[in-house]
């Protein structure tokens, strides 16, 4: 089976902080990864790096097959790529029709497939009624529903989402799972990270669990139900028994 | 309030200051006390001034001599409190209320707080011991009398400061729709603007016509009777300003100082209880707006109006039709550069900041200009006009150095997405500089056409002007890639202000923009050239400046199209870290 995402002693360091510790990571195509961990693991540096927006100090890493840390390969796999990074990409003073059009011109789709993409994405995340907003005057959820459209356009091979669900509504979120669900199902990859672990788990077919920048747990969510649910698993591995043990002294009776 | 909740604010205040510098680096930290400290020796050498000026230089003036004194130090405490209210109008409050409001505080001992602190600003700490000073100085040298003036310029920086935090409160209130505010903001930026060149206007464009000098008279009774003129156009002035002092409230200071001065004490009393009834009402009217604001009561109109109405059939039209225009291909251009330079051209013309910069960059070249040729137009000879017109296409291109040499410190998040883009670095840069150097045609355009008409430049030095404009522009766009590249550094949203810079960076950044005109020196060669050629006696009939020009813009365009392709590796490299300048302070 193809490997979409492959890295080998990731690494980055934030002066004396190590944020990611030689995480070795390998997904394979096709598949539904979600990516878990508490805050400040390392989710949102693994995804800057994979996707080139943060460089690692240290380790390789092949998207699609491809070598991406030579320059000249990283931008032919870039084309395959979709990406909503942590804190998006927009540019504040377009509408939404507008920054889905650029992207999909710098995908180089042809102008009838942008025009019609960007109609279905638009309805789909329910943003074809603001057509004259400006993106600066969206909510966080409309923001991060037109970071999701602009990452599908493209129709890409490979998925980046980092927290995807956070701040969608009910019904773009549904609308959301099912198209993911869709890309997947086509042979795309998915790669997700998710504070939500019921989501992780309705969705997921696999699962990379990441704690102070290291991998602590990496396998198929059936291998993973085989000892217990997601949640206990994932406390398991980062918890540290701390949900259970600390009270506050004040509510005790 | 109690002590204690007091403390804790201020704390805040100066924990939230402290921190900003410490974010900004050693150096920044450095430049911080720097400036605090020298604004603290001004403020003592500025009452020391204030106080010796007037024993030793104001004991026997004339009243109206007092007077002037007194209007020129309003005008300058008037015109320091303005810069500090356009800075510090990018920001809402000293401390942002709303996010003290679910603590145990009541809103009017905040308001309070915040209204004392907003005093904590350069102007106050140069202008008022001054003026303090200059009273004192007064009472000194002219006797108790002057005591009055004390309180009367304390009501008036007390008006100025209510009625401007009510401004603020008002302006806040309208700024909570983020188009708005950028609106506002450049509104009052580009106010400002025209506002600092006033006076270069009326010096230099304006007084120029209010008649001739008696010093060029021919005879002794020509200059008698333009001695006359001037002496009544003088009394008349005279007569309007104290017309004004009536009616403008900021001159009732001027005008007590006057009164004093001539032994009378009822117009500085009734000066002083004028300017603070009205500070008192501006401070009352500004609670209530925050009040109101804080319930809700305020900006609502600008929250309906951009909520989810639904869209009308125009409005749809005109959202298509922007598509429409992001949709164009452009003849020659590769598609995502095509593409970039639309999306940023789009971008750029919707940024209120962005348009401030460059209607004030325009403005002031021309007022600039005007100031300095409109006088010897006439007299400046052929063969040195293109120089005129290059100098003014060049420097209407150094004044958008702040967003050519920082392409990627606008996009911001959108860098981001240029940096996910699968597109080749050197069409980002070649998009990036198609939009940008629109604007700068435009501009360079405008002023050329402007420079032709007033000089009545030659037409084969204009069709050169044109060939030098895109050498401009050409260099412009290399220079400003590299520097982009090099030295990137955050733009506050919705404004041109850099904000958290490490103190070396904004060296260099300080030192590569000063030094940018040196990159456009290359557009005088051609008519330098045939400067030499006409003063070598060579034939006249040889467009030297023609030719040279368009050699210099083909190589140009050569020299560009060859550095794209490394700057664009350059770029590819070092696209992470720009991100991390760019969004740093949202990282």
């Amino acid at each position: 089976m193809n490997v979409a995402i492959e890295t080998f002693n990731l690494t980055r360091d934030f002066g004396t902080f190590r944020a990611v510790n030689q995480l070795n990571l390998r997904v394979e195509s096709g598949r539904f990864y979600g990516f878990l961990g508490p805050n400040g693991a390392g989710k949102s540096t693994t995804i800057k790096m994979l996707t080139g927006l943060l460089a690692p100090s240290a380790g390789t890493m092949r998207l699609l097959g491809e070598e991406v840390g030579d320059p000249r390969r990283a931008l032919a796999v870039k084309r395959r790529l979709g990406v909503v990074p942590e804190n998006l990409a927009l540019f504040d003073n377009l509408t939404a029709r507008e920054y889905l059009t650029f992207i999909g011109r710098m995908y180089l789709l042809p102008p009838a497939t942008v025009r019609e993409r960007c109609d279905e994405l638009l309805t789909m995340m329910d943003l074809a009624r603001e057509e004259k907003k400006l993106t600066l005057e969206f909510s966080h959820g409309m923001k991060k529903k037109l970071s999701l459209a602009a990452a599908l356009i493209p129709n890409p091979d490979l998925l980046f989402l980092d927290e995807p669900f956070e701040g969608v509504d009910a019904v773009a979120s549904r609308v959301l799972r099912d198209t993911l669900k869709q890309c997947v199902g086509r042979g795309a990859t998915v790669f997700l990270t998710s504070h939500i672990l019921e989501i992780v788990e309705k969705l997921c077919t696999d699962v990379g669990i990441i704690a102070q920048g290291r991998l602590v747990h990496q396998g198929t969510m059936a291998e993973l139900h085989r000892d217990g649910s997601l949640e206990d698993k994932f406390l398991a591995v980062v918890g540290d028994g701390k949900g259970e043990a600390q009270t506050l002294s004040w509510l005790e009776a | 309030m109690n002590r204690e909740q007091l403390k804790t604010i201020l704390w805040l205040r100066w924990r939230l200051t402290r921190n900003q510098w410490a974010r900004s680096g050693g150096l920044g930290a450095v430049l911080a006390v720097l400036v605090g400290v020298g604004a603290l020796v001004l403020g003592a050498l500025s009452f020391a001034g204030g106080l010796l000026g007037a024993i030793y230089g104001l004991r026997e003036a004339a009243p109206f001599v007092v007077m002037m004194v007194w209007l020129v130090v309003t005008g300058a405490f008037l015109f320091f409190w303005m810069i500090g209210l356009l800075a510090e109008l990018q920001r809402s409050e000293t401390i942002d209320l709303q996010r003290l409001m679910h603590l145990p505080v009541a809103l009017g001992q905040l308001f309070v707080v915040n209204y004392l602190t907003s005093h904590l600003a350069l102007s106050i700490l140069l202008m008022v011991p001054g003026m303090i000073g200059l009273a004192i100085g007064l009472v000194i040298a002219r006797g108790p009398l002057m005591l009055l003036l004390l309180p009367l310029a304390l009501a008036m920086v007390f008006m100025i400061t209510a009625w401007t935090y009510c401004l603020r409160g008002w302006l806040a209130a309208m700024m909570t729709n983020p188009r708005r505010r950028r609106t506002i903001i450049m509104g009052i930026t580009l106010a400002f603007v025209l506002l600092g060149q006033g006076p270069n206007l009326y010096f230099n464009v304006i007084r120029r016509n209010a008649g001739p000098s008696p010093r060029t008279a021919a005879t002794p009774e020509e200059a008698q009777r333009r001695r006359e003129d001037r002496s009544a156009a003088m009394r008349k002035l005279r007569d309007r300003l104290f017309t004004a002092q009536r009616f403008i409230p900021p001159l009732w200071l001027p005008a007590g100082t006057q009164a004093l001065a001539e032994g009378r004490a009822l117009p500085a009393v009734l000066g002083t209880l004028g300017c603070f009834t009205l500070g008192a009402l501006g401070l009352r009217r500004a609670y209530r707006s925050t009040v109101r604001f804080y319930q809700g009561e305020t900006g609502g109109k600008a929250v309906a109006r951009t909520g989810t109405a639904p869209v009308s059939p125009a409005a749809a039209a005109a959202a298509r039709a922007g598509v429409r225009f992001l949709e164009l291909r452009l003849p020659i251009v590769p598609e995502q550069a095509a593409a970039l330079a639309l999306a940023t051209l789009r971008s750029l013309l919707r940024a209120p900041e962005v348009k401030m910069a460059w209607a004030s960059s325009f403005i002031v070249t021309v007022i600039l200009g005007s100031s300095l040729f409109l006088r010897s137009a006439s007299k400046i000879p052929d063969v040195t006009k293109p120089f005129v017109a290059g100098g003014a296409m060049a420097f209407s291109i150094f004044m958008l150095v702040q967003f050519l040499a920082n392409q990627f410190g606008f996009d911001r998040d959108g860098f981001r997405a240029l940096i996910l883009s699968p597109a080749e670095r050197r069409l980002v840069l070649l998009g990036k500089n198609l939009a940008g150097l629109t604007v700068g045609a435009t501009s360079g355009t405008l002023l050329l056409a402007l420079v032709s008409i007033w000089l009545r430049l030659p037409p084969l030095a204009l069709v050169a002007a044109l060939f030098q404009l895109a050498t401009l522009l050409l260099l412009a766009g290399l220079v400003g890639n590299l520097l982009s590249i090099l030295v990137p550094y955050r733009i506050q949203s919705g404004s041109m202000k850099p904000t958290k810079m490490p103190g070396l960076a904004m060296l260099v950044m300080v030192l590569c923009h000063l030094l940018f005109p040196l990159a456009l020196a290359p557009v005088f060669v051609p008519p330098l050239l045939e400067l030499l050629w006409r003063m070598a006696g060579w034939p006249a009939a040889v467009p030297v400046n023609l030719i040279c020009s368009v050699a210099l813009a083909a190589l140009m365009a050569f020299g560009y199209w060859l550095a794209l392709e490394p700057l664009g590796r350059l770029l590819q490299r070092r696209e992470t870290k720009i991100l991390r300048v760019v969004t740093l302070e949202v990282e």
